[in-house]
């Protein structure tokens, strides 16, 4: 067979699959946004009513708004702690030694742990009687030795919060040591003999150079906050009230709780079109290092 | 202080510094062992010395919470996901690195953007499909939509692996006589193996803590490990020692799995971004 063929006929599996499984719903779905799409009520799936789906979520849905807001005030603290942590890390780690290997090696754990573990765990460590963090918070803060925090709507925002960047500084930290190790060192090294301090070689060599590295994790780590469900439904299942409820979350209370798919597609249509930002400025990096 | 103090002092925070942000990494991870060896009673305070226990272990797997069947779904859902994915995914991955195709950057595109979306879209569809076909809460079903957040990653790994190989051996094969499917068989395989066995691991610990999909489409047959978390909850509350035991059942091997594969794990996560 001639390469010319036998070229597109190697993909044509992986695109099947990929069409059929990421392509196809995401059509059906927009598809669904348009119709009334009640799971309880035979025949709605294919009842159109127009663009009425996403102006009840603009016009008439505050809890709409609440997970638009709970998401955006989530994704923009998790991927600001989690880069700046990470990125206090990986200097520490960047000198290498013993402690650094061993670090490395521990740093993997958290991506095998299933995120709704990740969930789970710390719903434990913030347990009011015997959770291990509350307890170190109640001592290091004595106001909050009593409070329970996940009954707190703002303590409830907290702790999803720290399960979140509890979970990503062990990727963003590797990512960015392989960052920290691609500076050139005479650069550092010039800069420091003519008598820099250390901040100004961070900020005018290191930072520079690790520029590209830092963007393509903000941006992977955006995605992710913005998608997050799993930690949010063990951990506080959007609660208390709606106070941590994301828009995944939202989503899946609506369509599958309330069996509103026509409704919930509309939303998640909503969420995949930042998502379409993101990746065009994901697949830029990917391609120029091609 | 002198120089040479300060210059201790110095090594001293910053090991120090390191040693800290370790423990807070492990602290959640120890708790959850710490737990699953404890008593019911025990675990309901907060005690680091406690005579250990593996009643937790012999309960979760007896009724009504039977771990087994969930281990038996998870193992098989996860395996079979990645044994479907990882050929596919290399004569895809083969294709788009050795040959300049007409849109490839788009299907590439494409194929790295299915990544991203949210699994809740994707999810909406199938449950309706799967519930007209009879596909809810089996792990056929299961095995389809995983294939959809396992796919990209195993593509843009495994064409990472094989942009790696150089083509002399392959041309001289060809100028030998060898068609192209013998190449691939008989030179391209054998030296990407490593690679698909890290991506074929990659994708089974994704496919394997995926929560999601399981969730939606899953209730009683078909449930995995980590939906079977939440069986532990009892009237007065979580059953934390029964919840931990789980824990260290559905986290201990995916930590020696993760460990076999750590070098490639940034690579992979970034399909591609960052090497």
């Amino acid at each position: 067979m001639r390469d010319n063929t036998l070229k597109y006929l190697l993909v044509l599996p992986a695109v099947v699959v990929v069409f059929a499984t990421a392509i196809w719903p995401l059509i059906e779905a927009a598809r669904l946004s348009f119709t009334v799409g009640r799971l309880n009520r035979p025949g709605s799936l294919e009842q159109y009513l127009g663009w009425e789906n996403y102006t009840w979520a603009f016009l008439e849905e505050p809890a709409f708004w609440n997970s638009v807001w709970v998401t955006a005030v989530y994704t923009i603290l998790t991927v600001g702690l989690t880069t700046i942590m990470a990125l206090g890390l990986a200097l520490l780690l960047a000198p290498g030694g013993r402690l650094r290997s061993s670090a490395q090696t521990l740093l993997i754990l958290p991506f095998a742990m299933s995120p709704a573990l990740i969930g789970v765990s710390f719903r434990f460590m913030f347990n009011p009687e015997f959770g291990l963090f509350d307890a170190f918070f109640g001592v290091l803060i004595p106001p909050l030795a009593d409070v329970s925090w996940l009954a707190d709507p703002n303590l409830a925002f907290a702790v999803v919060v720290m399960a979140d960047v509890w979970g990503w500084i062990p990727f963003l930290t590797l990512v960015l040591i392989g960052g920290l190790a691609s500076v050139p060192r005479d650069t550092v090294e010039a800069a420091q003999v003519d008598g820099a301090s250390g901040w100004r070689v961070f900020r005018d060599i290191t930072l520079p150079q690790l520029g590209p590295v830092l963007a393509v994790v903000i941006i992977l780590k955006s995605i992710f906050s913005l998608k997050t469900f799993d930690q949010v439904f063990m951990l506080t299942n959007g609660g208390p009230g709606t106070a941590t409820q994301t828009l995944s979350h939202y989503i899946y209370f609506n369509g599958m709780k309330y069996g509103q798919i026509g409704y919930s597609a509309a939303v998640a249509w909503l969420m995949v079109i930042p998502m379409i930002f993101l990746t065009y400025a994901y697949a830029k990096f990917v391609f120029r290092k091609n | 202080m002198t120089g040479r103090q300060r210059k201790q002092f110095w090594r001293a925070v910053h090991a120090a510094l390191i040693l800290v942000a370790m423990f807070v990494m492990l602290v959640p991870i120890v708790w959850i062992f710490l737990a699953a060896f404890k008593t019911h009673v025990d675990v309901y305070q907060l005690k680091l010395f406690f005579t250990p226990t593996l009643e937790n272990f012999g309960i979760v797997f007896d009724d009504p919470y039977r771990l087994g069947q969930k281990l038996f779904n998870s193992t098989i859902v996860a395996l079979v996901t990645v044994v479907i994915a990882i050929p596919i995914a290399t004569l895809a991955a083969y294709s788009f690195s050795r040959f300049s195709m007409r849109g490839e950057t788009m299907m590439l595109v494409i194929i790295l953007a299915t990544q991203f979306v949210p699994a809740v879209v994707i999810i909406l569809p199938f449950f309706v499909m799967f519930r007209d076909i009879g596909l809810l809460d089996t792990r056929v079903g299961l095995i389809l939509v995983n294939l959809a957040i396992v796919m990209p990653f195993a593509i843009w790994m495994i064409k990472g692996f094989i942009d790696g190989i150089p083509m002399d051996t392959e041309e001289a094969a060809m100028v030998d006589g060898s068609s192209r499917l013998q190449v691939i068989r008989n030179i391209v395989l054998p030296m990407a193996a490593p690679g698909l066995l890290t991506s074929g691991i990659f994708c089974f610990i994704i496919a394997w803590n995926e929560f999601l999909f399981a969730l939606i489409l899953t209730n009683k047959e078909a449930v995995t490990l980590p939906i079977g978390l939440a069986l532990f909850k009892g009237e007065e509350g979580d059953l934390w020692n029964l919840l931990s035991a789980a824990g260290i059942i559905i986290m201990a091997p995916m930590f020696v799995l993760a460990l076999m594969i750590r070098k490639y794990f940034v690579q992979g996560m970034t399909m591609g971004a960052v090497r």
